[in-house]
């Protein structure tokens, strides 16, 4: 019998659990405070609504052997995104939802095989706060922005709340897909989504190598090199791309979130050529990094993703359709800050002995009034002759004490 | 402090000495009783670690490097989500399919089907007769690949060839090459877009550096 859980999948101990907990709390609490509403979407999906239009690669997509193409979720957005467009339709919007679960991608192993990797997340989606239709501004823009500024702003006091300071060097990635299509739009038509891999995968040598006039390679190189204090890549942005309303959104929102992330301690930084693992974005992109001991770590993700949306609305609504998230990877967090939030010790159980088999009714009684008083309680497995060996294994166990039960003593 | 993956072995020596012209000086690595496996360089501002050829991308992909050193080949093979920065230009060598010099095929396309290839670099291998719609039987090999023909265990064997010496005293001829293969600078991507300028430093004096003829 196989001794070990498979390839990837977590199997926590009881601290690590508490740690999780406790994060997913304390999330939770500021989620709730920002007017959130928890809904729990499927684990197990169609494969057509997990694709999401073809933003996650199928391969990375856990199947199941199932009469129905399923899979497990790689993350919760698309379900929740289906779940407002459907059962929630009517509700007045902005929706505001949270929802926190384990989730599954696939890999390949060492071996060759399949690797399956669990991680715990814990997220908010906010739908139905103006859409910015895929990058172009038809004026609703300013509203998207809002949108934008709110989640960042949730995004820093959930920070705040977990105790991500200074000290763990944040950095918080922001990219914007319509700025990027926009910087892209002088490339030829053919050359487009070869340039767009090469920018957003960090390729310099497949940069280098797209047939391209010199001067406009030359362009696409300083971009992938274009990154850092926003203020200024923004100045640059707009030598490249003029005035534009995208623009000005974008500088709206960052100026919203500065003040607040500069007393954090989290670094901004606008990065044009920066966008998540998974495709499923068409706005504002982010990723927050801090520095582990020994590499850099990513806590959350997320972005704009108003075509997603768009896919589960009706005709009339999808040009309307507009939602933005972001994710916490509360495993990673928890390992980040593994040690230094000082954790509140469990008060140990008491002990309940009993004398022989007559006095367990008694014990359990006992168990029950020590429970009811609302103090931790735990019953010993067998009989205990005396009271002294009942003290001597209570405080083998790490009890905080011990009841020794005789027979007739209820 | 930056990390940098050095493969042990053909590449190293041409690796220490494009980073001594970057101003990373990690010349202790070649010294011959160096048994090390960390070795800081000589400014004390960087470090190397000296893997296997196929950990280079390994260390890289996890963030324990930010830069590395390693052959195309190695690249292609193990498909890591490592960023490739520069074609360093040395350490040249082909990716090709070898059969026995009394083979009577010539080219890979008139290999037989279900025939047996044995090769270190299975994957190369296999999407290069995939390509070819060429079913065959792949056989994975630690090293000495050229026994597999010799032998007679394969008909054929996809392997590296720098000069074509160990073919030829085996009794092989390489027949197609899959791809050209170089040394490659590769970093780790969220480490160079967290960069505040050192790393892309190294890269841009690393490319300076191959512009320049390498010091004999």
């Amino acid at each position: 019998m196989a001794l070990q859980p498979a390839a990837g999948a977590r199997d926590l101990n009881p601290r690590q659990v508490e740690g999780n907990r406790r994060l997913c709390d304390q999330l939770a609490e500021v989620y709730r405070l920002w007017g959130y509403q928890e809904v729990a979407p499927p684990t197990v999906e169609r494969l057509e609504t997990l694709e999401a239009g073809g933003g996650i690669a199928s391969r990375e997509l856990v199947r199941l052997a199932a009469d129905e193409p399923l899979g497990l979720r790689p993350e919760m957005t698309a379900s929740i995104a289906r779940a407002a467009c459907t059962r929630l339709a009517a509700r007045p919007r902005p929706l505001r939802l949270w929802s926190s679960g384990v989730v599954f991608r696939s890999g390949v192993g060492d071996a060759g095989g399949q690797r399956i990797e669990e991680q715990l997340q814990s997220g908010v989606e906010l739908l139905g706060s103006g859409a910015t239709n895929g990058g172009t501004n038809d004026g609703n823009g300013g509203v998207a922005g809002v949108a934008d500024a709110e989640l960042l702003r949730l995004l820093l006091a959930c920070l705040r709340r977990v105790g991500i300071t200074g000290a763990h060097q944040p950095r918080l990635l922001l990219g914007h897909h319509g700025v990027l299509s926009a910087l892209l739009d002088q490339v030829p038509a053919e050359q487009r989504t070869a340039a767009r891999q090469a920018l957003t995968g960090f390729d310099p040598l497949a940069l280098a190598a797209l047939e391209l006039p010199q001067r406009q390679r030359q362009g696409l190189q300083a971009l992938m090199r274009l990154r850092g204090e926003p203020a200024a890549v923004l100045y640059q942005l707009e030598q490249q791309l003029g005035p534009c309303a995208l623009l000005d959104d974008l500088d709206a929102t960052l100026k919203a979130i500065a003040p607040v992330a500069a007393a954090q301690g989290v670094t901004l930084q606008l990065d044009p050529s920066f966008q998540p693992h998974f495709d499923l974005y068409d706005g504002l992109v982010l990723k927050l990094v801090c520095q582990g001991a020994d590499a850099p770590v990513e806590l959350a993700s997320g972005g704009r993703y108003d075509a997603l949306v768009g896919r589960f609305s009706s005709e009339q609504e999808r040009s309307s359709a507009s939602g933005m998230g972001f994710g916490f990877a509360v495993e990673a967090l928890r390992e980040l800050l593994d040690g230094e939030v000082a954790e509140p010790e469990p008060q140990p159980p008491v002990l309940v002995a009993y004398a022989n088999a007559l006095a367990l009714p008694a014990a359990l009684d006992r168990l029950e009034q020590l429970h009811g008083a609302g103090k931790r309680a735990e019953l010993l497995a067998e009989p205990c002759p005396t009271r002294s060996s009942a003290e001597a294994i209570a405080s083998g166990r790490g009890c905080a004490g011990s009841v020794w039960v005789e027979p007739g003593a209820a | 402090m930056i990390t940098v993956a050095l493969a042990k072995g053909a590449l190293l020596k041409d690796s220490v000495r494009r980073f001594a012209a970057a101003g990373l000086d990690f010349a202790a690595v070649l010294e011959p009783g160096n048994r090390q496996l960390m070795v800081p360089s000589a400014c004390g501002n960087a470090r190397a670690l000296l893997v296997r050829n196929a950990d280079v991308p390994v260390y890289v992909a996890y963030g324990q490097a930010q830069l590395g050193v390693v052959g195309y080949d190695v690249l292609r093979e193990h498909q890591l989500p490592v960023a490739q920065l520069l074609d360093l230009g040395f350490g040249g060598c082909r990716m090709s399919v070898a059969v026995k010099a009394s083979s009577p095929y010539r080219r890979s396309a008139d290999l037989p089907a279900h025939c047996r290839i044995a090769s270190k670099f299975t994957r190369c291998a296999q999407e290069y007769f995939d390509a070819l719609d060429l079913p065959v039987e792949l056989i994975h090999l630690a090293g000495s690949v050229e026994l597999g023909p010799i032998t007679g265990m394969s008909e054929a064997i996809v392997d590296l060839v720098a000069t074509g010496r160990t073919l030829e005293e085996n009794g092989l001829i390489a027949i197609e090459d899959l791809f050209h293969s170089t040394a490659r600078l590769v970093g780790h991507p969220l480490a160079l877009r967290l960069d505040d300028g050192p790393l892309q430093a190294i890269v841009d004096r690393l490319a300076a550096a191959a512009l320049a003829p390498l010091p004999a």
